[in-house]
C-alpha cells in the first residue's frame, strides 16, 4: 500500500486485516466518534442530503466566528451599535467575520428545518423493528434543537441594537407578557425591567453567547449519540428488512470488559453486523472523506454568500419611532403574520393576537410536532425510505402545514407595506407622511 | 467482621433520604436562580413627569417622544394619550386625514381630522384612542394630568389612567 506523507508522519502501523482496521478506528481519539463500519446506504447523499451534518458544521462555524466577534462587541446600550459599526468598517476583516456569522445563522435555520422535513418524509422518526433504540425520542430532541436554533437567531439579531433589534425586543417582551397570569413576570425575568434597557441587552447577550450555545452543544451530542444507539440511520432498517431480519437486534459481536480488570461485567457493543459484509464499509476513509467534503462545501458556500451578500445594520435603535413597516427577519415573518391577524373578540372578551398567534398557535404546532412519531401508526416497513405510499396521508398533512408557513412568510415578506397593509408585490406603496 | 444490625435507618432508606434531599436542594436553588432574574428594584424613569407650562403647547397635538405620549390642547382643555400600541407596544403615529371624516362614537357622530396608526401590525385607533381596526385589543390609554403647585407646569402621571373624556382646564 502506498501511503501519503500524512500517514507516514502520523502512523507507526498499518492494519493487516479488516479486523485490525476496525480496531484502528475505535482506538483513534478523533475517529472513535464514528462506528468502525457503516453501510453504504446511510452515507448516500440522496437519503439524508447530509442536512444534519450540514447543520452541525454550520454550528461549528457559528461558534468560531461568534467567539471572535465577542472580542469586538460590547453589550452596552451606548456601545453596542457603534461597536457593530466598527466591526463592519474599522476592524480588519470585521465585515467578513460578521458576514460569515450572519450567513451561517440563516443557513442553519434553513438546514435544520430541511433536516426536519427530510426526517419526516423518510419516516425516520419511527422506532426500528427491534427492541433496540428509540428514534421517537431523537425526533423530540431534534425539535428542541430546532427551537434552540430559532432562539439563538432571535437573540442574535437583538444584539446590534439597531431599529430591528429594538422593536424585536419590544415585541418579544410583549408577546411573553401576553401569557395570562404569569406573563408580566416572564417579561420581567426576560428583560429585567419594564422597558428595553441595559438589563434586557445583557440578558439576551448572555443567552446568545453562553446559555443557549452550551445547551445546544450538549443536546447535539445527545442527538448524535442517540443515532448510534438507535441502530444507525433509519435507512439501515431497510437493509435489515431485506436480509429478512424481523428483529433488528443483532447478537452482540464484540465484548469489551471494563478496562480489562473486572471479569463478568461486559459492555456489549451492538453493531448490526449480522448484515452481509458487503453492505458494510469502513468508516475511515469512506465516512471521513464525505464528512470533509460536506464540511468544506458548507464552508465554501457560507463564505461565498458572506462575500456577496451585505447585511447593513438598520438605523440605531430609536425608541420614539418604529420603522414602518417593521418586519421581523424572514424566518419569523409567519409568526408576525399570525400575531397581526389573530386578535379576536368573542362574547365581549377580546383576546390579544399576541397571545393567540404568538403563544397558543405555535404551542399547538409544537405539541403536534412532538406527538407526530407517537401518532403515526404506519408499519415499520415505511421507515427510512422517501415518500412511501402508505404514509401518503401523513405526508400530505405535513406538507400542508409547511406550505401554510411558507405562504405566511411570503405574504409577510412581499405583500405587506406601511402599517402592515396588504399590497401586491407589483403595487406601489403610498408615500408616507411622517407626522406626529 | 461482625454484621452490625441496622437499627433505625436501612441503607436503602438512607439513600432515599439523600436522593430526596439532593432533589430538594437542586430544585430549591433552581427556583432561587430563576427568582433572582425578576428584579426587585428598577432604575427606570419615573412615571410622573413635568412636561412644561401650558402655554408652550400648541393648539392641536404635540408628541413627546421621550415619554411616549401625545399631549393634546383643544378648546375643552388638555389631555394626554399614550402612543404605545396596546397590541405589542410599538409607537403609534398620527395620520392626518386630507379631509375631516364623520366617525360614529356610539350614537354620536363626531368629525375627526386624524387617527392613530401603528406601523407594526397595522392597528388603527380613533382620535379618542378607541381601537377600531387591526389586532390591538384595547384602546390607547389616557393619562391623568394636573398642574404642579409650585411652578404651574403641566404634570402627566403615566401611572394613572383616566377616562377618555377627562380634560385638564387651562387658560388658553
Ligand atoms: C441543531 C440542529 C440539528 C443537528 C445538528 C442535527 C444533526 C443530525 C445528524 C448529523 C444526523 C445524521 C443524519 C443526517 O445527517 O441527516 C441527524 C439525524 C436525525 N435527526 Fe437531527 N439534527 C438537528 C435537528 C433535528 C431536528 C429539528 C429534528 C426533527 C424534529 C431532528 C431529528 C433527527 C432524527 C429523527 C434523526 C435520525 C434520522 C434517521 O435515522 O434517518 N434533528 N441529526
Ligand atoms: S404593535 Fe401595534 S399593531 Fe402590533
Amino acid at each position: 500500500m502506498k501511503s501519503g506523507i500524512a500517514k507516514r508522519l502520523l502512523w507507526s502501523w498499518r492494519p493487516e486485516s479488516q479486523r485490525e482496521a476496525n480496531d484502528a478506528i475505535v482506538k483513534n481519539m478523533l475517529l472513535h466518534w464514528f462506528p468502525s463500519t457503516v453501510t453504504k446506504r446511510s452515507l448516500s447523499f440522496s437519503y439524508s442530503f447530509w442536512l444534519g451534518t450540514i447543520s452541525a458544521v454550520l454550528f461549528v462555524i457559528l461558534s468560531i466566528t461568534g467567539l471572535i466577534l465577542m472580542f469586538h462587541y460590547t453589550p452596552s446600550m451606548e456601545r453596542a451599535y457603534p461597536s457593530m459599526k466598527d466591526i463592519d468598517f474599522a476592524t480588519s476583516y470585521g465585515w467578513f467575520l460578521r458576514g460569515v456569522h450572519r450567513v451561517a445563522a440563516q443557513l442553519m435555520v434553513v438546514s435544520v428545518f430541511l433536516h426536519m422535513m427530510r426526517v419526516f418524509y423518510t419516516g425516520a422518526y419511527k422506532k426500528s423493528p427491534g427492541k433496540m433504540g428509540n428514534r421517537p425520542r431523537n425526533w423530540v430532541v431534534g425539535i428542541i434543537l430546532l427551537l434552540l436554533t430559532l432562539a439563538l437567531s432571535y437573540t442574535g439579531y437583538l444584539l446590534p441594537m439597531d431599529q430591528l433589534a429594538y422593536w424585536a425586543m419590544i415585541i418579544g417582551a410583549n408577546v411573553a407578557a401576553s401569557v395570562p397570569f404569569v406573563g408580566e413576570h416572564i417579561k420581567l425575568a426576560l428583560i429585567g425591567g419594564t422597558i428595553i434597557d441595559q438589563n434586557a441587552l445583557l440578558r439576551f447577550y448572555v443567552l446568545h453567547c453562553a446559555l443557549l450555545p452550551i445547551f445546544m452543544l450538549v443536546l447535539m451530542a445527545y442527538h448524535m449519540w442517540r443515532i448510534r444507539k438507535d441502530g444507525g440511520l433509519a435507512c439501515m432498517d431497510q437493509v435489515s428488512l431485506q436480509h429478512g431480519m424481523t428483529d433488528a437486534v443483532p447478537a452482540s459481536t464484540k465484548t469489551y470488559s471494563l478496562l480489562g480488570i473486572t471479569s463478568g461485567i461486559d459492555i456489549k457493543v451492538q453493531a448490526p453486523s449480522q448484515m452481509e459484509e458487503e453492505d458494510r464499509i469502513l468508516s475511515s476513509p469512506n465516512l471521513v472523506r464525505r464528512l470533509w467534503l460536506v464540511s468544506l462545501g458548507t464552508m465554501a458556500i457560507t463564505i461565498l454568500l458572506a462575500i456577496y451578500i451585505q447585511f447593513p445594520l438598520e438605523a440605531p435603535a430609536d425608541p420614539t419611532m418604529a420603522p414602518n413597516p417593521a418586519k421581523a427577519p424572514w424566518y419569523f415573518l409567519w409568526l408576525q403574520e399570525l400575531i397581526a391577524d389573530t386578535t379576536f373578540t368573542l362574547a365581549g372578551m377580546t383576546v390579544n393576537g399576541a397571545f393567540l398567534g404568538g403563544i397558543v398557535i405555535p404551542s399547538i404546532l409544537l405539541v403536534w410536532l412532538v406527538a407526530v412519531p407517537y401518532l403515526d401508526r404506519t408499519s415499520a416497513a415505511n421507515c427510512g425510505i422517501w415518500f412511501p405510499r402508505e404514509r401518503l396521508k401523513q405526508n400530505i398533512v405535513f406538507t400542508v402545514v409547511i406550505l401554510v408557513i411558507v405562504a405566511l412568510i411570503c405574504v409577510g415578506a412581499f405583500c405587506r407595506g406601511p402599517s402592515w397593509v396588504f399590497y401586491w408585490p407589483w403595487e406601489q406603496w403610498p408615500e408616507l407622511p411622517v407626522n406626529f | 467482621m461482625t454484621e452490625e444490625k441496622t437499627t433505625g435507618l436501612s441503607r436503602r432508606r438512607f439513600f432515599k433520604w439523600v436522593g430526596g434531599a439532593s432533589l430538594l436542594a437542586i430544585g430549591g436553588q433552581a427556583f432561587f436562580f430563576l427568582r433572582s432574574c425578576i428584579p426587585n428594584v428598577l432604575y427606570e424613569p419615573v412615571k410622573r413627569i413635568k412636561v412644561g407650562l401650558p402655554n408652550v403647547f400648541p393648539q392641536g397635538h404635540k408628541f413627546l417622544s421621550a415619554f411616549r405620549i401625545f399631549v393634546f390642547k383643544e378648546e375643552k382643555g388638555m389631555h394626554t394619550v399614550s402612543c404605545v400600541c396596546t397590541h405589542l407596544g410599538c409607537n403609534v403615529q398620527i395620520s392626518e386625514f386630507s379631509q375631516p371624516r364623520k366617525v360614529k362614537h356610539g350614537d354620536e357622530e363626531v368629525e375627526e381630522t386624524f387617527e392613530f396608526v401603528c406601523p407594526c401590525h397595522g392597528s388603527k385607533f380613533r382620535a379618542d384612542g378607541t381601537n377600531y381596526c387591526g389586532p390591538a385589543p384595547t384602546p390607547l390609554p389616557h393619562y391623568k394630568m394636573e398642574i404642579a403647585q409650585d411652578d404651574g407646569q403641566v404634570v402627566v402621571d403615566k401611572g394613572e389612567e383616566v377616562d377618555k373624556n377627562a380634560r385638564l382646564k387651562v387658560e388658553a
